[in-house]
Formats: structure tokens, C-alpha cells, sequence
């Protein structure tokens, strides 16, 4: 049991961090977080196709389109109450994304990855092509939220669903990677060969991440849909999908915590990218560094400051923030082990991500 | 819509010619990045970015510098060859161990920031941008032929030509050739690697200079214009075959017909379905031939 | 191994609150966004991604309330009643999903009093509900859709500013069936509601029979999407091209018309039909030809046309440009019109009285009455409950040898 105390106190800690963000944080910070929560949802998916069996996917958006226009199309044309139609989103998704799957066995590495992003470029074009099911370019308007609870407002209601519903995936997800099946989808990425030498079928797994990574994205998807209010072919672009692999890469493929620092960067970042200029010009300007008179909201600058981080996060942390996590845990590992005069040995290697 | 019952030749061949032209464009940027694809095993997002900034570059030379077409035309080559391989040792070199992910990434990363530059240097409006072929069209047996989309299909060929030539008639591209191919073997050689990656690069901007010169006449200048080339560009390249530097213009000139053909005589085919079309036809394809139509399929044996 | 999962989530947590608590907001007093020296309000435009041009109404907009802000009014002070006017303007790149989140944001984190000329149709849809819902007035959207003025009573918070789309196309029909009549109509126009508006009111107009053929692009769809459908146009043997689309797709199709050797008479909605997209249209096909007879309507001043040289009006514009946006071109009327509708903004905030809340904002702009001097033959301003449509005149204008001339009267709209 004291084995497990520092884990339990770790998650505790998260748990309740979670639990007390509403109270302290103004309405509109709640909405972001319930967003964080919807792009881990996708991230577990992501990090189940990608980091563990090591299918690039560029095409996630395309999934979480697919679970967004289910919402939306059974909530407004059909009366489904929005929460009950999550499910139905994440199944329609992962019935795609497992019928990707076939197909996919056929394409390896660079043009699994290119088929992929084909579906993120041709989901929308299809809602719009199909508009009387979907409202074309216009899209779909869903009806405001509410809150059943008197005591929590529409945010905080929805925050929390949100929230239980990552926490009910997170246990899934560590579920579905552990074991046996764990084992064979992280063969099926490291060495192709030697897993089907070894009796693992690789048409079973690869479309069994891919349906299940779907599910993921679709869930996902459907509960963008209910907090944003709005599905439109515009919701889910090509640059969201592109967005959802660096959050991976950035918190750490393969490694369930780092999804969620993955999920705050691709939240935050595109909002925020701009604003992070002003500070820095001043700063800049502050220690005589010529910058000249660079307005935050000129065209293009955003764009840049954004890229710029994000080639920088792959400088530094080109593991994610996981391996942050490991790197320090290594460094301080050493530091006491050459303080502590016993016989220590030499510090323990360190395995990698 | 009505399907035409009787095909029009005149419009016929305009579509044709439309079609090949745009092709061509798609073409270039598909070699662009099959080139460094064979060199390094990179797929290059920023390809069509870059293409964007060397084309701002030419519309700058010849706006704001006084100069004329064609000398802007091969002084933004030049420009663009060192951009390409500045690119490749400075930002690409350091995560040359990375993962493929990571390095995708970085290449996505180079995307924003270039069409971000772009935009805060010369502004994110609309801009036209003169090409040297006149508007005047040509007639040939009484059609009226572009001389825009004759010109773009010349020019881009000549290009493709030309590097062909360099790769199979030149030591330097002998070199290329070989570090592409055994970058061991090469290093023992004496080739060097690290140069010959840098020099892919630097012809790849070169080849995406050229496409993004021929288009921008036809959908004008604007730091997203490439941005939905580049998508019919991997196409075209995944249906040629990623390795294949023949596959990519032929590719690429299937697609341009292809959808301007399609679009044109198929009645409920409009504009919204171009590009879902053309991906299904390139899913389709991969499903017969899982490396593309000239790609070299690699049988496992297990 | 255990104490990596301590660490790791124990620095989450921290994160997690060090992010959130700064969020945290102080309870509101009055109505937020107004308070004794300043008054904060939003827009949502496109910054950055194709439709970036639109930008430049922004640009319009934060220079007008910079010279109200310096200047001293009519009772001596400087802004409205003493107050600087302070907007935020916030990227949605175009994108419905980015307008959800930049309004909440305006509205939930940075608290502005009101949001001002918001632009897309599409992407004012999306908000409508939830600045209503909050009852935030959502002034002036940057857009035709004529229920952003029809649905006043069922939206009370949501109002239009210039003439809708269905009687710009009325106009044009109009012009069709007196000048045109007996020709065939090849219609290309945008795949959403602005296209399928202003087409149904063009051939209400029209007549129906007109038309020869139509076809559409997608909204966003950029400019390779447009040869296709103009060659397809150009075989149905049509002699009028009408052109319902944004600005690049507008310079695209007039173009690519030109270079197929196709010389129709054409009609342009005026959301493509500025001097400065026909200039481009010119360069781009090198030559005049190319956009000379086309056919327009109009609503507000033309700041590059000669007729205009001396107006009052046009003149400020091209003074306050100088001194607060020096760089920027003078003859671009996507700046006059952001000025244009920061003036009406003006004029409601002082009708709202010397202490305005949201409501009494509301019910000034959705009860303006005045004389607009940037509005054609500055006329009159006259909104209501049961006709909320502040500009109501609008011209044909046509475009000849670098500069457009109005002609024909002066329509009343709705």
C-alpha cells in the first residue's frame, strides 16, 4: 500500500485540482478547461493510434467531424438531448475510423500518414456537399446549453460532465493498452516483422486502433459540438488535425498525463499565441533590444509567434512533456546521488519514452 | 444541371488546357516534394508555404525593385535555392535523429511561421501578380487557347526537364543520387551527405519557386494561395509514388485534367466535390497499387 | 517509478491552478464594459487567413474612435460624454467555431459593453442566439443577410446596418430587366445563403426565364475553384455574367472570363465590386476590358471616385487616415466603411443617454433616426422595431476607365 501512496497522492492532487478549477476561475476559463477536456478525450484516441501503435494519423479532425455532425444532427433535426447522442457520435466515428482501418493495412508510414490527412480534407467538403442533412457551409446551431443542476451554471454543468467523462476514458483507455493487447499494439509499432513472425495479426489490431481511436475522436468531437454550440464544415479544419499531433508530440506520445499538457497547448495556443507577443516586445524594448513597433495585431504576426513556440517546444522537448518529466526526474536522481556519500552505485539507467 | 448532349470541342479544349496547366503547377510542387521525400525521407508540409514566399519575393523584385519578369523570374530561383538549403541546415539538420512525428512537426511548424512572415511583411490581402504571358489568347483552328495556361505548361516542363537532366548527366547530381540512395557507402565515398541533403532542398524551393510563379497569375498572390495546391500536390505525389519523380508530374497533370474534366462534363459534380474527388480517386488507386502508379512496391515476405 | 507519477501530476495540478486562477474575475457592478472614463467594445474579424482584407474594416473602425477619442465633442469632451471609446478587436480567422470562442471570450473574460460589426453571415449566425441569450447587443453585423433585419422581434439584441442582399439583387434585376431584357444570365455565386439570397432577389426581378445557367463554388473554396465554373458558364452562350462572391473569387472570375475570350455584360454584388479589387482584375488580365461595364449598387460614398474629390465627408476620411493609419491606401473603401459604422455606433452611444447600459444602447441604435453624412446624398437614417435597416438608399454604379460613376436614382430599399 505505501508503494502505491506517492500515485494516489499524485492523482489526488489532479482530482482535486479538477474539482476546485470552477470555483476559482472566471466563467469563460471554465468553458477553456471543458475544452482542454474535449481535446484529451482526442488526444487518448491519438495517443492510442499514434504513440502506441504507431499509426501516424493526420486525419483526427475527420473523426471528430464525424461524432460532431451526429450530435448535431440527431440533437436539432431529431430531439435526441445532446448528452445522450455523445455515445452515438463516438460509435459512428469509430465504425468509420475501423472501416479506415482495412484499407490503411494496405499503405504504410508516409502515405498511411497522407491517407489520413486526405480524410481530414475530405470530411468537410462532404458536409458541405451534403447539405440538407448538415446546413452546408452554414452548419448546424444547437440549442444553448442548459443546466439540470440549480446549483452549477451551464459551464460549470457542462465542465463537469466533460470531466467525468475523460476520467471514465482515461480508465478505459489504460485499460485497453495494458496486457496482453497492449503488448501486441506496441509490437505491432515497434517492428511490423517481428510481430506478425510472432503470431500477431496485424489487419486485427491496426483496425482495432483505428476504430477505437476513432471512438475516441468522435466522443470528442460530440462534446465539442455541445459546448461550442455550433457544428460547421469549418469547426474541425485541416489544421486542427495538424494541431492535435503536436499537442501529442508536445505532452508526450504514449504517456496519458503528458496527453493532457498536450491538450492545455492545443487549447491555448492558437488563442493566446498573440498576446504573448505584447509582453515580450516590451520586454525586448526594456533591455534595448531593436525590435522596431511591431503591432500584436498586424496580420501574420500571430501565426509566426505560434510557429515559433512550437518549433521551440520540439527544440526543447522534442520527448513531449513527459520526457520533460523523466529528464528532470534523471537530473535530480543524480544530483542526489552525488551528494549522498553511500554505497549508491551508479545511478539506475534511465529508460527511455 | 443537364448533361451536354453534344460535347462543345472548342470549350472541350479549353477545359483540356486548363486542366494540363493547372496540372503542371500541381506537378512541380509533387516533385518539389518527391525530391526531398527521396533525399532525406521527409515529407516537407512547408513546401507550399515556401513556394508562397519565394513567389512574394519575385512579386517584391519586380513591384518594388523596378525589375522585369524573367530577370526577377531567375534571380527568385537563385534566392530561393539558398532559402531552401538555409532551411535544411538550420532548422531540419538539428532533428536529424528526431522521429519522424517530431520532424513532421517541424516542417508544420515552418508552415505557420513562413505564411505568418508573409503576411506581416507584405500584408495578407489579395494582390495580382503579373506573369509574362500576355492575357491575349492564342487561336488555333478557332478555339481560343490561353496563352497563360500554354505558357505555364511550357515553362514547367522545360524545369522538370532540366533538373532531370542535372540528376542524370552531372556529377553533382550523381552525388545527390548516391547519398539519396546509401548515405554510408556514400560518406565512405567521399560524398557529402549533409551537402547533398541541403542541396535537395535548395532544388526543391527552386521547383516550388517555379509552381508558385506559374499559379499565382491564375489565383492570385496572398500568403494562403498554395495552401490548397499543396494539398492536390501530396495527391498527385502519393499517386505517382512518393519516389517516383515521374510519378509526381504525371501525377500531377492526371489530377489537374482530371478534376477539370470531371467538373466540367459530370452533371451533379460541382466545385464542392473537386477535392473529395480527387482524394477518392487517390485512396482508390492506393488500394490497387499501395505505392502509387510508379511506385516500387516492397514485398515482405514473412 | 511511483514517485515519477507523484511528480508529474503534482506539477499538472500546479500548472493546472497557476492557468485557472488568473482567470478569475471580480463580481460585476453595472453593466460591464462601461465605466466612468472608458467604454470597451468588441468586433470579431478575420485577421489572419484568406479573407484577411476585411481586416482593414477594423483598421477603419479603431481610427474613427481614435479621432473621437482626441477630439472634444459638443459638450466640450473628449470621446462620447467624456468616455474613450476602447475597442478589441479579436481574430476568427472566418471560422464559425473561432467566433463562438473570441465572443464568449470578449463577453465572458474581457467583459466589453457591446459587440460592434462583427463580420460573416455565417459566423454572426452562430453568435446570435448566445449575445441574445446574454442580451450583449450584437450591433451592426458586417454582413447582408436580410433576417440579421427581419428577425428583430424574435432577436431584439441583433441588428443590420446596410442594405441586405435580397434588394441588392432586386436592383441589379432591376437594371437587368430595363436595359438587359431578352438576354441570358450565367449566374456564379457563392454556395451559402449570401448567394442564394441575393440571386433569389435578383431574379424575383428578373424573371426566372433569364437565366441560362448557374453555377456555385464553396464558401472559403479560394480562387482555384472558380475557372472551372466560369469556362462551364461561358459555353451556355450567356451574354450577361452575373458574380455573387467574395472579393478574390470576384477579381478571379472576371478575370479568367476575360482570358477565355468571353466579353458578357457583368453584374457584380458590391462585396467584390470595390476600386480596388476592379484595379486588380485589370492588372491581373492586363487589360481594362477586363472589368470596364461593370455593374454594381452602392450605399455609401466612393473614396476613390472623382465626383467624391471634394466631399466634406470623404475629405475627413482621407485627413483621419493620414494622421491615424499613415501607410495604409486612401482609396480602399473597406476602410470608409469601418469608419462609416463607427460613426453610427457614435451616434447611438449618444443617444444612450450620459450613463447608457445595454439596453438603452439598443434601443438608441435600434430607434436611430439622423441624416448620415457618409451615406449616399447623406440621407436619412430612419430605423424602427418594424423596419430595422438603418441604411436604406442605395444607386447603380458602374465602373469605367479606373473609377466607378453612380447612375440612375436613388432607391429606397425596404
Amino acid at each position: 500500500m505505501r508503494r502505491y501512496a506517492p500515485r494516489i497522492a499524485g492523482y489526488g492532487a489532479l482530482v482535486a485540482a479538477v474539482i476546485l478549477l470552477p470555483h476559482l476561475a472566471g466563467e469563460f476559463r471554465v468553458t477553456q478547461f471543458s475544452y482542454v477536456g474535449a481535446f484529451a478525450i482526442a488526444l487518448f484516441g491519438l495517443s492510442i493510434l499514434t504513440g502506441i501503435t504507431g499509426q501516424i494519423s493526420l486525419g483526427h479532425g475527420g473523426f471528430m467531424a464525424i461524432g460532431a455532425y451526429v450530435t448535431g444532427i440527431l440533437a436539432v433535426n431529431h430531439g435526441v438531448p445532446d448528452l445522450l447522442t455523445i455515445p452515438l457520435g463516438g460509435l459512428a466515428a469509430g465504425i468509420v475510423g475501423f472501416l479506415f482501418g482495412f484499407p490503411a493495412l494496405r499503405l504504410a508510414g508516409v502515405y498511411l500518414a497522407l491517407a489520413t490527412f486526405a480524410l481530414a480534407v475530405i470530411v468537410p467538403s462532404v458536409a458541405i456537399a451534403f447539405g440538407e442533412f448538415t446546413g452546408g457551409t452554414a452548419g448546424i446551431l444547437l440549442d444553448l446549453p442548459t443546466s439540470p443542476v440549480g446549483a452549477l451554471t451551464p459551464a460549470e454543468w457542462l465542465y463537469y460532465v466533460t470531466w467525468a467523462i475523460v476520467a471514465a476514458l482515461f480508465v478505459l483507455a489504460t485499460w485497453f493498452v495494458g496486457g496482453k493487447r497492449g503488448r501486441a499494439l506496441r509490437a505491432v509499432r515497434d517492428n511490423e516483422l517481428a510481430a506478425v513472425s510472432s503470431g500477431i495479426s496485424l489487419s486485427r489490431y491496426k483496425t482495432l486502433a483505428f476504430g477505437v481511436s476513432a471512438f475516441y475522436a468522435g466522443v470528442a468531437g460530440s462534446l465539442y459540438a455541445i459546448l461550442n454550440f455550433i457544428v460547421t464544415p469549418g469547426t474541425f479544419p485541416v489544421t486542427l488535425s495538424i494541431l492535435l499531433l503536436a499537442g501529442l508530440v508536445i505532452g508526450g506520445a504514449g504517456s496519458f498525463l503528458g496527453v493532457l499538457a498536450g491538450a492545455v497547448f492545443v487549447e491555448f495556443i492558437p488563442l493566446y499565441a498573440g498576446d504573448v507577443l505584447g509582453p515580450l516586445v516590451d520586454l525586448a524594448q526594456r533591455l534595448q533590444v531593436p525590435v522596431g513597433d511591431v503591432d500584436p495585431t498586424t496580420p501574420g504576426v500571430p501565426s509566426v509567434v505560434y510557429g515559433a513556440i512550437l518549433l521551440l517546444a520540439l527544440i526543447v522537448m522534442p520527448n513531449g512533456a513527459a520526457g520533460v518529466g523523466h529528464r528532470f526526474r534523471a537530473l535530480t536522481k543524480r544530483i542526489y546521488s552525488r551528494l549522498v556519500i553511500s554505497n549508491v552505485g551508479s545511478p539506475p539507467k534511465e529508460r527511455g519514452v | 444541371m443537364l448533361v451536354p448532349l453534344a460535347i462543345q470541342w472548342s470549350e472541350f479544349f479549353q477545359q483540356v488546357v486548363f486542366g494540363l496547366a493547372l496540372g503542371a503547377v500541381y506537378g512541380s510542387l509533387a516533385l518539389a516534394i518527391v525530391l526531398i521525400y527521396r533525399t532525406t525521407h521527409i515529407v516537407n508540409f512547408a513546401q507550399g508555404e515556401l513556394a508562397m514566399f519565394t513567389t512574394f519575393i519575385c512579386w517584391s523584385l519586380t513591384t518594388n525593385h523596378g525589375f522585369s519578369f524573367w530577370p526577377a523570374f531567375f534571380l527568385t530561383l537563385v534566392i530561393a535555392f539558398v532559402l531552401g538549403f538555409g532551411i535544411e541546415r538550420i532548422v531540419i539538420r538539428p532533428f536529424e535523429h528526431a522521429s519522424h512525428l517530431t520532424v513532421i512537426l517541424v516542417t508544420i511548424a515552418l508552415f505557420v511561421i513562413l505564411t505568418g512572415l508573409a503576411g506581416w511583411i507584405w500584408s495578407p490581402e489579395q494582390r495580382a501578380f503579373i506573369g509574362p504571358f500576355s492575357a491575349k489568347p492564342f487561336n488555333i483552328a478557332g478555339v481560343a487557347i490561353s496563352r497563360q495556361d500554354v505558357g505555364v505548361i511550357g515553362v514547367t516542363l522545360l524545369t522538370v526537364i532540366l533538373l532531370w537532366a542535372f540528376f542524370r548527366f552531372t556529377k553533382l547530381g550523381l552525388a545527390m543520387r548516391a547519398a539519396a540512395i546509401g548515405p554510408g557507402p556514400s560518406r565512405l565515398l567521399g560524398v557529402r551527405v549533409g551537402w547533398m541533403y541541403a542541396t535537395g532542398w535548395g532544388f526543391a524551393a527552386v521547383l516550388g519557386a517555379v509552381s508558385g510563379m506559374m499559379v499565382a497569375p491564375i489565383i492570385f498572390l496572398s500568403p494562403t494561395m498554395m495552401q490548397s495546391v499543396l494539398i492536390y500536390a501530396f495527391a498527385a505525389a502519393v499517386l505517382g509514388g512518393i519516389e517516383s519523380p515521374v510519378g509526381a508530374v504525371v501525377g500531377g497533370l492526371l489530377l489537374g485534367l482530371g478534376t477539370t474534366l470531371l467538373g466540367a462534363y459530370v452533371g451533379f459534380v460541382s466545385s464542392d466535390l473537386d477535392l473529395p474527388i480527387a482524394f477518392a480517386v487517390l485512396v482508390l488507386v492506393l488500394l490497387f497499387r499501395p505505392a502509387g502508379l510508379f511506385g516500387r512496391v516492397v514485398v515482405r515476405r514473412v | 517509478m511511483k514517485t515519477k507519477w507523484f511528480f508529474v501530476t503534482a506539477v499538472a495540478a500546479a500548472a493546472t491552478l497557476m492557468v485557472a486562477i488568473p482567470g478569475a474575475v471580480a463580481r460585476p457592478a453595472a453593466d460591464p464594459g462601461v465605466g466612468r472614463t472608458s467604454i470597451t467594445i468588441g468586433t470579431t474579424l478575420p485577421l489572419s487567413g484568406p479573407s484577411s482584407l476585411f481586416a482593414r474594416i477594423g483598421r477603419g473602425m479603431r481610427t474613427y474612435f481614435s479621432y473621437i477619442n482626441a477630439r472634444r465633442g459638443s459638450d466640450g469632451k473628449r470621446g462620447v460624454y467624456g468616455r474613450q471609446i476602447v475597442l478589441k478587436v479579436y481574430d476568427d480567422q472566418y471560422n464559425e467555431a473561432q467566433t463562438v470562442q473570441q465572443t464568449r471570450r470578449a463577453v465572458e473574460q474581457d467583459r466589453v459593453f457591446a459587440m460592434l460589426g462583427g463580420l460573416g453571415t455565417e459566423n454572426q449566425q452562430a453568435v446570435r442566439a448566445y449575445l441574445n441569450q446574454r442580451k450583449v447587443p450584437q450591433l451592426y453585423v458586417s454582413t447582408g443577410l436580410s433576417e440579421f433585419g427581419r428577425l428583430i422581434k424574435q432577436y431584439p439584441w441583433t441588428i443590420g446596418w446596410q442594405p441586405d442582399y435580397v434588394q441588392e439583387g432586386i436592383l441589379l434585376g432591376r437594371y437587368f430587366r430595363q436595359n438587359l431584357a431578352g438576354a441570358r444570365v450565367a449566374i456564379l455565386r457563392q454556395n451559402d445563403d449570401y448567394g442564394r439570397e441575393f440571386v433569389q432577389g435578383f431574379t424575383s426581378a428578373a424573371g426566372a426565364a433569364s437565366v441560362a445557367a448557374t453555377e456555385t463554388y464553396p464558401r472559403n473554396g479560394g480562387a482555384t475553384v472558380i475557372p472551372g465554373p466560369v469556362a462551364r458558364l461561358r459555353a451556355s452562350g450567356a451574354t450577361v455574367f452575373l458574380v455573387v462572391a467574395t472579393p478574390t473569387e470576384t477579381i478571379t472570375a472576371l478575370v479568367t472570363a476575360y482570358r477565355l475570350g468571353w466579353r458578357p455584360t457583368k453584374l457584380v454584388n458590391s462585396v467584390g465590386a470595390t476600386p480596388g479589387f476592379m484595379a486588380a482584375a485589370q492588372t491581373s488580365a492586363g487589360s481594362a476590358d477586363a472589368v470596364n461595364g461593370v455593374v454594381t449598387t452602392t450605399y455609401l460614398k466612393d473614396v476613390a471616385a472623382p465626383a467624391y474629390a471634394n466631399d466634406a465627408q470623404v475629405l475627413l476620411f482621407k485627413r483621419l487616415m493620414t494622421k491615424y493609419a499613415p501607410g495604409q491606401p486612401t482609396n480602399e473603401g473597406l476602410f470608409y466603411y469601418g469608419m462609416a459604422k463607427a460613426d453610427f455606433f457614435v451616434q447611438a452611444l449618444y443617444r444612450a443617454g450620459k450613463n447608457p447600459t445595454r439596453a438603452s444602447l439598443m434601443r438608441a441604435a435600434v430607434n436611430l433616426k439622423m441624416n448620415s453624412p457618409w451615406v449616399l446624398r447623406s440621407s436619412k437614417i430612419t430605423t424602427s422595431r418594424g423596419s430595422a435597416f438603418p441604411i436604406r438608399y442605395q444607386r447603380l454604379t458602374r465602373y469605367n476607365n479606373g473609377s466607378f460613376s453612380e447612375f440612375g436614382p436613388l432607391v429606397k430599399t425596404r
